[in-house]
């Protein structure tokens, strides 16, 4: 199954919140959606979830336009809240219900989740009786009950410990080889960095960059080098501007042009005594900050 | 519809397992229960006191003049119509009047100064005191008979001009406004209590929802307009199963107790309405529960804490109150069909209440009803659909409340 976001357009009076945004993904793999706080991603997931319409642009399901009663979404908000007074399989019941479950099914589902994510002694205690990293696990059942197709996570990981970290890495692990499309909203770029394939980073209401993380990296200037070397500080009065101290004896140089690689590569073998010279690969990080806070 | 259904039974069930629901149900049961045996147990008090102490002294009523005579003749009078006392007959001086009234049994003095003339002597005067009433009636029958047996008529035909009654007969050619009076007073304030109390409940359950942040969840996995009719439709049948449990108790345990309460005509009445007024009752009181509590839900869909829903249900109270307040003013003056009455009774906002009084206290043409009626069905759909557009884009916006300006700018914005 393939999502296609195309040029999707959303304005709030005269607020214009996306300028056309479009992305792609498929079962099977998980996709990033980031950018900075205010960028549009709520948004583009709300119309992907039909709780709006876009003003232009189209959401496409194997080319097709999204037809929502046949396809099954699953969201765990950023804003975590359930009904805190009331009892915890009453309140999965009845969102398993409202999306289309009949009760034998859902009391079937939740109980494999909740024993699944360790929940199972909670099953009948009152929301607010519970830990912010146990709401959280219900909040993801949720989310899961149901078997959704598309897999909607926004910051998943924030509140949780690290074994429940784990727990839900391996969960989410488990359906992206279903074949499950997982789309990841969140800020901490390691978990990013470790489960998608793709990634799109949005800025201002647009799509800054998009496609295959590896590829993003590949495609990457590679004009810099990073290298360690104990005469690091030789190296740094003799590069002048170009080179830049970075930690633990290395430094980052930065090349006029790609094409000088091998001759300075060699003449700091020559001249230095270095332990590590290498191309400099950025990190998602170093990604994030440079596409999500340019102007567009 | 199967959301409809879903939702509709969820918050049906939130109503029931709520302590406040079940609570003040009880207790309205309990109180009405109370109430409505309060005569039976009343008579059985008495008749058990009778049967133990017949002979309990009752407290002592003077009648006292200068003569021995004139005293006399006068309790004779008076023992006819104090039944609750001990009728007694002195001659006593001012000085012996206040002596007497020391005394623990001795209530009041009926000092007769003349055969026109009286003062009531009594140790505390009540505010439901009618014992001078009473007593200066009993001096003028007195009075009378005295004199036109003193111009020649016999004392026989003296007593049949005295005793003679008037009887009469009231027929009402159109409504009884003595007793649809209480209907509609009844209906109106059960419909202003249960929209006070249920629309708020609506107001801030959906608030609730807002600020817990269940609303990300449930705006996701389902359509606000089934959200909007399964909560409105849930407290409305809720409100109702309410009232029907709190009216068929008071029903029921009025007739285990019919033979007690026969002495009050003003039960007879209450419990004896008219069919077709019922009718009336239910249909008015649905759909005027519906209209207002959709508003309600679309207001709490625009607040962000629980703390602002007071602010912002108060345009619809100020409706609201308007409506019970013309109804009322309209139904004291006894005047239902003024001007602003027939206005009302084809404004939704004010019908149910409006229209169902005019119904119960003066001739309205079937033709008025029906449009009256009809107005509101579609008002209440209106209203809802209108309320679920409110809801759809207020329950996504946080902070500060928007303007209403800017709700309607909303809600007739392309979608």
């Amino acid at each position: 199954m393939v999502l296609e976001l195309k040029n999707i357009t959303k304005s709030f009076g005269t607020k214009e919140v996306l300028k056309g945004i479009s992305l792609s993904t498929e079962g099977g793999k998980a996709f990033g959606l980031l950018g900075r706080n205010g960028a549009g991603k709520t948004t583009a997931l709300r119309i992907l979830m039909g709780v709006f319409p876009a003003d232009s642009g189209d959401v496409l399901i194997d080319g097709k336009k999204i037809d929502r009663k046949m396809v099954k979404i699953g969201y765990l908000p950023e804003e975590r809240g359930l009904y805190p007074k009331k009892k915890i399989i009453d309140q999965l019941v009845y969102f398993a219900e409202l999306k289309g479950m009949n009760r034998a099914d859902a009391v079937k589902s939740i109980d494999y989740w909740l024993s699944r994510l360790e929940m199972s002694e909670y099953r009948d205690k009152r929301l607010d009786t519970l830990s912010k990293g146990n709401q959280q696990k219900i909040q993801l059942i949720t989310t899961l009950t149901h078997d959704p197709q598309i897999i909607i996570l926004d910051e998943p990981f924030s509140g949780l410990d690290p074994v429940n970290a784990m727990l839900l890495k391996s969960v989410v692990l488990e359906e992206i080889e279903k074949g499950k499309i997982v789309l990841f909203s969140s800020h901490q770029m390691s978990y990013i960095e470790e489960f998608c394939d793709r990634i799109a980073i949005l800025n201002g209401g647009k799509t800054a960059l998009h496609g295959e993380l590896t590829e993003i990296k590949r495609n990457y200037p590679r004009d810099r080098l990073t290298v360690r070397s104990p005469q690091y500080q030789e190296i740094l009065t003799d590069f002048g501007e170009k080179c830049k101290y970075i930690s633990d004896d290395s430094v980052l140089l930065r090349l006029d042009d790609e094409s000088e690689k091998p001759e300075i590569m060699r003449s700091l073998i020559d001249k230095y005594d270095i332990d590590e010279v290498k191309v400099f690969e950025p990190s998602l990080n170093d990604i994030f900050v440079e596409y999500a806070d340019k102007e567009v | 519809m199967k959301q409809f259904k879903t939702i509709l039974s969820f918050e049906l069930k939130n109503y029931f397992k709520s302590k406040v629901f079940v609570g003040t149900t009880i207790f309205f049961v309990l109180v009405l229960a109370v109430v409505t045996f309060i005569p039976r147990i009343a008579d059985t008090i008495s008749s058990s006191d009778e049967a133990t102490d017949g002979n309990e002294s009752k407290p002592i009523f003077v009648v006292n003049a200068d003569d021995k005579a004139l005293s006399e003749q006068y309790a004779l009078a008076f023992k006819a119509a104090f039944t609750d006392y001990e009728v007694v007959s002195d001659t006593l001086d001012e000085n012996g009047i206040k002596e007497v009234l020391s005394h623990e049994h001795i209530e009041c003095v009926f000092d007769i100064t003349s055969p026109t003339t009286y003062i009531y002597y009594v140790n505390n005067l009540s505010l439901y005191d009618s014992n001078y009433v009473l007593g200066s009636e009993i001096m003028q029958t007195v009075y009378r008979t005295n004199m036109m047996i003193q111009s020649g008529i016999s004392p026989e035909d003296t007593l049949t001009i005295l005793s003679t009654q008037i009887t009469g007969e009231n027929i009402s050619l159109g409504k009884d406004q003595v007793q649809n009076f209480f209907y509609a007073y009844i209906m109106i304030f059960a419909l202003y209590i249960v929209i006070m109390l249920y629309g708020q409940m609506v107001t801030t359950n959906v608030a609730t929802e807002k600020s817990s942040r269940a609303m990300e969840l449930l705006i996701t996995s389902a359509n606000p307009t089934s959200m909007m009719f399964g909560k409105v439709f849930a407290s409305c049948i809720a409100g109702f199963t309410q009232l029907v449990a709190i009216f068929g108790s008071a029903l029921l345990f009025y007739n285990i107790n019919r033979e007690y309460w026969a002495s009050f005509e003003m039960a007879e009445l209450f419990f004896d309405i008219p069919p077709a007024l019922l009718v009336y009752m239910l249909i008015f009181f649905i759909l005027g529960f519906l209209i207002y509590a959709f508003l309600f839900g679309a207001v709490g869909s625009t607040v962000s804490k629980l703390e602002e829903v007071n602010t912002a249900i108060t345009p619809i109270m100020l409706i609201f109150v308007f409506m019970f307040i013309s109804v009322m003013t309209s139904m004291g003056s006894g005047n239902v069909d003024s001007t602003l009455m027939r206005i009302c009774s084809y404004i939704p906002f004010t019908s149910p209440m409006a229209m169902f009084t005019r119904i119960a206290l003066s001739d309205v043409a079937m033709h008025e009803i029906i449009i009256s009626i009809a107005i509101l069905i579609g008002s209440v759909f209106g209203v809802g659909y209108i309320a679920a557009r409110i809801y759809r884009i207020g329950v996504l916006m946080y902070g500060t409340p928007p303007k209403l300006g800017n709700i309607i700018k909303m809600v007739f914005a392309k979608r």
